[in-house]
């Protein structure tokens, strides 16, 4: 590996490297925001306080089981399901009876639910900071080079690609994949063959948004978990589900490892200045391509 | 006045148009017709630039408007309406016809004038040439079906076209409303002289008032001339009846 | 169209709620003073939203951009230039329409869902540059502490300031709305394809309508600034942008008055609920909701419906 370090200076790959873990985190909140605006249509403001959530479970599930190794895994395991399971409630309580209303109703329902969840969390778990701690084995520093930064950020760049090939298993091999795959090109015609294509899209709903919640709970132990880190995220995986196309799950990964790795190498290049590249990135790619760099289910 | 030279047009590898022609002389009514699906509403979607051609041309008034955006064919002289009810559903039937008006006379980037005082009575003329005067203040969303086509008519009035182009005006329409619409079209011919292009399923409507007609089947025109001759076509006929019964004349 | 006729019966409203308007100062606190300017502030701001939303169903989905960059020019000018407030408040509006107009012009080329996708990206960057830019715009800390003329650096100048100009673009957006640019825009909402075909070249309007809503925007920026005196850049960031949406939601997004209502709801609802809880945001999502579910068109737009229905069950049920 030493010949890494004479055409790459550690900071740079460190920072590659955080890049690319912040792409595996945006990528799968990202990719379960496509699934959903690809099948059913909903651009879901919610999506990010459904991940705020899942960071928050991992948080009070890490804490139940005592921290350390068993808390970690045991959070990053329950917390997408718990929130998969408070989305299938909201699916079929509100959402399944208003699919037919304009895109702009329900981008502004969607968005009275992430009000609501927001203050809802701010109910169960109060203000403050919260942090999960990372299991021993994932503390230390990288030993090859010996970078700065936990071993953390590798375990997370490996797991990005599983996701990606669960999701592309789940909409190309599974039947419900290949239904909500038709259904997001012709909902009628899907009807008229005697599927219940009601029950495929809760499905749709909340695989997406136990992808919100595995971002969640996968990023609680490296931020600070606190009220508002929806607020910003959510702008990040739009801007990454615009750039990738709307619906795409491939592009939804593209679009995250442009922002991902714009966001970490710009901080080197201008510090000051560091947020504003991923948001420069995606403005340039839609200048060229406004409908975004793979092609869009819509 | 008008001519298209093989216009051509696919969606995603289905030739919706393959090498249409079509003459219209000033003054005539002029019917396409064909099957369902021979791509009637395409062809016209494609003169009045809807949507752009992939090849051919389009001449209209001795100037090719191939390809041009559908804003500035329409200031060229030429109107329509369309088959499905496409109208301005939230606004009264009056202003449903004014914008078609302000829009000829170029004042649509008028921020300060009250629409309310603009161009007020050739509005109410053309209302009044389609029998839609009572309803100028209905919300035209709520008109009945019948009613909705006339406006459609009427709001391409509003254009004060040359060439008048007519998707399917009377699809829908019960018998009565269909006698008062070919009234309507016989009218506009021959009091304001417009030029008249349509298509049309009723065979009887289509041999009653026009004077050529153009027979499209599966995106390509086959045939254009006087009724008389269309009628006893044998290809017309075999698109129509399909072979075994042809021989006799249409309608 | 289904609005309020302020021509109509109920044109002797306007004049006397404005003097209403006039004397409140006189007998209110300056705490009630204060917020009723805000009202006019956020108020106009969701108007010039639904000039283009509304009127042209265009989804600006980030409006509230023009409304910071309109704060920001104006407080930048004043702060940072040392020019006169007065030339700070020209300077507001007019880099609003001007960002308005280079961001309207790489949008309109889209349509609904996509223009409000690529709108709020562009709009998401115009706010990463306003936050991060500390040594020019104050970065997360925002300006604060802009000085302002004597005539309107008390609440009651700034209010009775804010009460006229806002006074004056309503005068002025009621105009465009009724115009034949207006009419032409209505058009555009219902039906883009047909108003292509009978003349209308479409983008273009929906370009100049997106300028004009963007000047209008900053002014309202300009008058937080004269309210409040500060600029910061959560006056950019995207929630406020679909809280401004909501207002035009909530009064009645196809009337004319509506979002000044709906503004004058949220803000009134937000002052009362803040004294008693601290879940405002809680009580702002419900009511949403509810809105969204059971008044799709607003209070204003189901008043109005009512009336519609009342009147014409006394004219005989005509349609």
């Amino acid at each position: 590996m030493e010949f890494l370090s004479s055409i790459c200076p550690p900071e740079i790959l460190c920072q590659i490297l955080v890049g690319l873990s912040r792409m595996t985190i945006l990528f799968i909140v990202a990719s379960g925001l496509t699934l959903i605006l690809g099948v059913l249509r909903i651009p879901n403001i919610a999506h990010g306080s459904l991940y705020m959530i899942g960071a928050f479970v991992a948080f009070s599930v890490s804490k139940w089981f005592g921290g350390g190794t068993t808390g970690f895994w045991m959070a990053v395991v329950l917390a997408p399901f718990a929130v998969a399971l408070l989305s299938l409630v909201v699916e079929r309580g509100i959402f399944a009876h208003l699919y037919e209303r304009e895109h702009l109703m329900l981008l502004l329902l969607t968005f009275s639910f992430a009000l609501i969840l927001g203050d809802l969390v701010k109910v169960v778990w109060g203000g403050e900071y919260r942090t999960v701690q990372l299991p021993g084995s994932f503390k230390g520093p990288i030993p090859v080079e010996s970078l700065p930064i936990p071993i953390y950020n590798i375990f997370l760049v490996i797991i990005g690609p599983f996701v990606a090939l669960g999701l592309w298993f789940f909409t190309n091999k599974t039947k419900i994949g290949k239904i909500s795959r038709a259904a997001a090109v012709d909902r009628e015609m899907v009807g008229a063959v005697g599927i219940n294509v009601s029950w495929v899209f809760a499905i749709v709903f909340v695989i997406g948004c136990f992808l919100a919640g595995m971002g969640g709970a996968l990023v609680s132990p490296i931020v600070n978990i606190t009220l508002g880190m929806d607020h910003t995220l959510i702008m990040e995986a739009f801007l990454i589900v615009i750039m990738g196309g709307l619906g795409n799950v491939w592009g939804a990964l593209l679009g995250a490892l442009i922002f991902g790795l714009t966001q970490s190498l710009g901080i080197l290049i201008w510090p000051q200045f560091g947020i504003v590249f991923p948001y420069a990135a995606a403005v340039t790619v839609l200048l060229f391509r406004p409908t975004g760099l793979l092609k869009s289910t819509w | 006045m008008l001519r298209i030279e093989g216009i051509q047009k696919s969606f995603g590898g289905f030739m919706a148009v393959n090498g249409a022609n079509l003459g219209v002389q000033k003054g005539e009514i002029v019917a396409v017709i064909g099957p369902n699906g021979a791509g009637k509403t395409t062809l016209f979607n494609l003169i009045t630039g809807i949507i752009k051609p992939d090849g051919g041309r389009v001449i209209f008034k001795e100037e090719e408007i191939t390809g041009l955006p559908a804003y500035r064919i329409c200031k060229k002289g030429m109107s329509r309406s369309f088959q499905v009810v496409n109208i301005f559903s939230r606004l009264t039937v009056f202003e449903n016809v004014q914008i078609a008006v302000l829009s000829r006379h170029g004042k649509t980037f008028n921020l300060f004038t009250p629409s309310r005082k603009l161009l007020i009575e050739e509005t109410s003329d053309i209302l009044q040439s389609v029998g839609l005067t009572d309803k100028g203040r209905s919300v035209s969303g709520s008109l009945s079906h019948g009613d909705q086509k006339a406006l459609e008519i009427a709001i391409a009035l509003g254009g004060h076209p040359e060439l008048l182009i007519l998707d399917e005006p009377t699809a829908g329409l019960s018998p009565e409303e269909t006698i008062r619409c070919i009234d309507l079209i016989k009218r506009l011919s021959a009091d304001l002289g417009l030029t008249i292009l349509f298509c049309e399923h009723d065979m009887e409507l289509v041999f009653a008032i026009a004077n050529r007609i153009m027979v499209m089947v599966r995106g390509k025109s086959i045939i254009q001339g006087l009724p008389a001759d269309v009628r006893c076509n044998r290809e017309v006929q075999d698109a129509y009846l399909g072979e075994s019964e042809s021989g006799v004349c249409l309608a | 169209m289904a609005t309020l006729n302020i021509r109509g019966k109920e044109s002797w409203l306007v004049p006397i709620l404005f003097i209403l308007l006039l004397v409140f100062p006189l007998v209110l606190t300056r705490f009630y003073t204060y917020l009723l300017a805000l009202i006019f502030v956020s108020g106009l701001a969701a108007m010039s939203l639904n000039l283009v939303l509304g009127y042209g169903g265009i989804y600006q989905f980030h409006h509230a951009v023009f409304y910071g960059v309109g704060a920001y020019g104006a407080a930048l000018t004043i702060t940072k230039l040392g020019y006169s407030p007065w030339i700070g408040f020209l300077v507001g509006p007019l880099l609003a329409a001007f960002i308005s107009l280079v961001m309207g012009a790489i949008c309109v080329r889209l349509s609904k869902l996509y223009f409000g996708m690529l709108q709020i990206s562009l709009g998401s960057l115009v706010w990463a540059i306003v936050y991060r830019w500390y040594s020019f715009t104050g970065g997360d800390d925002g300006i604060h502490g802009v000085s302002m003329p004597d005539l309107i650096g008390s609440t009651t100048g700034s209010y009775y300031f804010t009460l006229l100009v806002t006074a004056a673009c309503l005068i002025a957006m009621y105009l465009i709305v009724k115009s034949p640019f207006g009419s032409a825009l209505q058009g555009i909402r219902d039906n883009p394809v047909r108003s292509e075909a009978v003349g209308v070249n479409v983008k273009l309007h929906q370009l100049v309508a997106l300028v004009i809503a963007g000047f209008f925007a900053g002014v309202a920026g300009v008058l937080f600034i004269v309210v409040d005196n500060s600029a910061f850049p959560d006056m950019l960031f995207w929630t406020l942008s679909l809280e401004i949406l909501i207002m035009c939601l909530l009064g009645g997004w196809l009337t004319f008055l509506g979002p000044m209502l709906g503004a004058a709801m949220m803000v009134a609802l937000r002052t009362f609920a803040s004294t008693f809880t601290e879940y405002w945001t809680l009580i702002q999502g419900i009511i949403l909701m509810l809105v969204i579910i059971f008044l799709p068109e607003g209070v204003l737009g189901y008043v109005n419906a009512k009336f519609k229905q009342l009147g014409n069950l006394a004219s005989g049920g005509k349609a």
